[in-house]
């Protein structure tokens, strides 16, 4: 219970911290795309509570989630999305390029399906420097597995047998478009011609349930020492990109999110989630105001960092 | 391998990498087979077969390996046995390698570098035969370097894997990869930026790239006995060349050449001609010329690639017509030669 209370907080705490952006969004104070996670955060809390700190996780370009589950520091989040010289990464990369070295989250890249190798890469390099029980995680989502580069990095991470979790955030939307329309292959025999093991989980709004299900495939990675895949069913709420819902523009049914949304636990408010509200707000207004009160960048430092 | 030649200077080289750096890497297709990249990482699987990497057919991931390999501590050197697959890394040179160290703030750094090897000569092809050198050259956090002779491999490999942090391309010229050397000047100061003054000259600047180094050398040999003085200057780092010396010289001579072993447009010889432009125009005495492939793609029969590719001849030709002032130059040519049959080593199949 105590541990099921501490995911449901993690979740309470990346939802609200996207509900401050999508109430900012209008005032211009981040002035750069936002990918939001609404919907989608028990997968990474989830799959996150089973990382350790030596453990690394290659983002992409809606990575708040991920971000936050992972340690990230919140004021120098709300920095970055706002262009300011504390963010993470001096205002240079916004919210589509999260990093949080410090707390194993490697930098996101916004090409789609593109840090997968990095992934690989740093997981050969382990086995290299002989870093035992180390897990690279591989986090993307349904269209990257249409990508070339996904398949070429299943095949490698198989042929040298590398610590990696292809881990897979199944929305069922690329942009908007779903998988029916652009996949003529089955993900689970793809993946398993190249000999992975492959987990499958439906219920990907419960985060418990993805902490217990993930686990096997995590310790799997670490124990053994090679690649696994884990696909978790998701849903994002909001549009692909921006703070609103496009329910409207017809290309997906609100009827059908609607009955996701009635299994989200953060939509069913609980004791539980309902005393951490208030917490995380102050918390969330603290680090608001460090990002507004903190200096902009300078010219000096627009040609620091090339080379 | 003699140390003076250009391919015994790179296998030198990747055998100091391995040697001296425990965390380098090799890998790429054909560097652990019998040929071993002609010959330039032959041995080394069989004395470190963790770190030399067989890598299967897929460029794009495995560019993306080295930066990922990178990020964890190691240094990749990846291979590209032509330039022109290295057109399939593009998305994780120029999204992800060129980007990491500025798009996130300083957090990160890839060092790793790149070998592309130019193809020329028995039929390379318009696949086989690209000099890509500007197209990555534009790209703000990458180095792109062109060595031209041994001294400037030991020395610029040496650096690039010690002590640059960031992704280093090496544009290697296959034609010159039989040749012996004599010793020329030494590699510039921070060996993988700036350029080489490889003899000094009065009447014309030549400012050559890679194996038109070698022709630009034969021309300016050439033209002393015809009393026409050149200054050759081999550019060598591409992205971050020697401008201060390549504005002395054509403030001194008033008369530049440029001779690049890629397309004229957009390239090598439009760059220099901007940034004299951009310093002092009147610098130039007479409007400068470039020598570059004719604008098409690399054809295969050699009577073709012969007019295709620019040559001693045409460096003779434009450097004397810019000494002279005209056309009808008066000084007599050498014989029309193709390079290949003037480096007669070079016979297929490569």
């Amino acid at each position: 219970m105590k541990e099921r209370r501490s995911l449901l907080f993690q979740c309470l705490r990346i939802r609200l911290v996207e509900e401050k952006i999508i109430e900012l969004y209008p005032t211009d104070l981040i002035q750069s795309p936002v990918h939001l996670s609404i919907g989608q955060e028990a997968v990474a809390v989830g799959v996150c509570a089973n990382l350790l700190p030596q453990d690394w996780v290659f983002i992409n370009y809606r990575g708040h989630a991920f971000y936050l589950a992972r340690g990230g520091p919140l004021p120098e989040f709300f920095s970055e999305l706002m262009g300011r010289r504390t963010g993470l990464s001096k205002g240079k990369a916004g919210s589509m390029h999260l990093a949080a070295p410090a707390r194993g989250v490697i930098g996101a890249s916004a090409v789609v399906a593109s840090t997968i190798p990095h992934a690989v890469g740093a997981a050969l390099a382990a086995k290299m420097k002989k870093q035992s029980g180390r897990v690279f995680v591989a986090n993307f989502g349904d269209g990257a597995t249409e990508q070339g580069v996904f398949h070429e990095s299943l095949n490698f991470a198989a042929l040298h047998r590398l610590p990696v979790l292809f881990l897979c955030e199944d929305n069922g939307l690329a942009v908007h478009t779903s998988a029916a329309d652009r996949q003529a292959f089955s993900l689970e025999r793809l993946v398993t011609s190249y000999g992975l093991a492959y987990f499958d989980l439906a219920e990907g709004y419960d985060p418990e349930r993805v902490r217990e299900y993930s686990h096997q495939a995590v310790e799997e990675v670490r124990r053994e020492c090679r690649p696994v895949f884990l696909r978790i069913k998701t849903a994002r709420y909001r549009e692909h990109v921006g703070p609103g819902e496009d329910f409207h523009a017809g290309y997906r049914s609100a009827g059908e999110m609607n009955l996701w949304k009635a299994k989200d636990p953060l939509l069913h408010p609980s004791a539980i989630t309902e005393e951490y509200r208030r917490e995380i707000s102050l918390e969330i207004e603290e680090a608001v105001k460090f990002a507004v009160e903190s200096p902009v960048p300078t010219e000096e430092d627009l040609l620091t960092d090339v080379i | 391998m003699s140390s003076n030649s250009y391919r015994g200077a790179l296998a030198i080289a990747m055998r100091r990498a391995m040697e001296d750096h425990e965390h380098t890497f090799i890998i790429g297709q054909g560097v652990t087979d019998f040929k071993g990249l002609f010959g330039t990482t032959s041995g080394l699987f069989e004395r470190y077969p963790s770190r030399v990497i067989e890598a299967p057919l897929a460029e794009d991931s495995v560019a993306g390996i080295c930066i990922g390999s990178a990020l964890n501590g190691m240094y990749p050197i990846n291979t590209h046995i032509r330039a022109d697959f290295g057109l399939l890394i593009f998305n994780q040179l120029i999204n992800l390698a060129a980007k990491y160290r500025y798009m996130f703030g300083g957090l990160f750094e890839v060092p790793m570098m790149m070998r592309m090897i130019i193809g020329r000569s028995w039929g390379q092809g318009a696949q086989h035969s690209q000099s890509l050198q500007s197209l990555l050259a534009h790209i703000p956090g990458l180095v792109v370097v062109m060595p031209a002779t041994p001294q400037s491999i030991l020395a610029s490999y040496r650096y690039a894997i010690a002590e640059h942090r960031g992704p280093v391309i090496m544009f290697e010229h296959r034609l010159m990869y039989e040749l012996e050397f004599e010793d020329g000047p030494p590699a510039p100061e921070v060996p993988i930026f700036g350029s080489r003054l490889e003899r000094a000259g009065d009447d014309v600047t030549v400012v050559a790239t890679s194996v038109m180094l070698l022709e630009a050398k034969r021309a300016a040999q050439y033209l002393e006995k015809q009393g026409v003085s050149v200054e050759v200057i081999d550019l060598h780092s591409i992205s971050h060349p020697d401008y201060g010396m390549v504005l002395e010289s054509v403030r001194k001579t008033g008369k530049l050449l440029v001779a690049d072993t890629s397309w004229a447009a957009y390239g090598v010889s439009a760059e220099i001609n901007r940034v004299i432009n951009e310093t002092d125009p009147s610098m130039l005495k007479a409007p400068s010329v470039s020598l570059a492939m004719q604008p098409a793609p690399c054809p295969t029969a050699k009577v073709l690639e012969d007019f295709y590719y620019p040559d001693v001849y045409d460096l003779v030709d434009a450097a004397a017509r810019l000494h002279i002032g005209r056309r009808e130059h008066g000084v007599p040519l050498p014989p029309k030669q193709s390079m290949r049959d003037y480096y007669k080593h070079f016979k297929g199949p490569f």
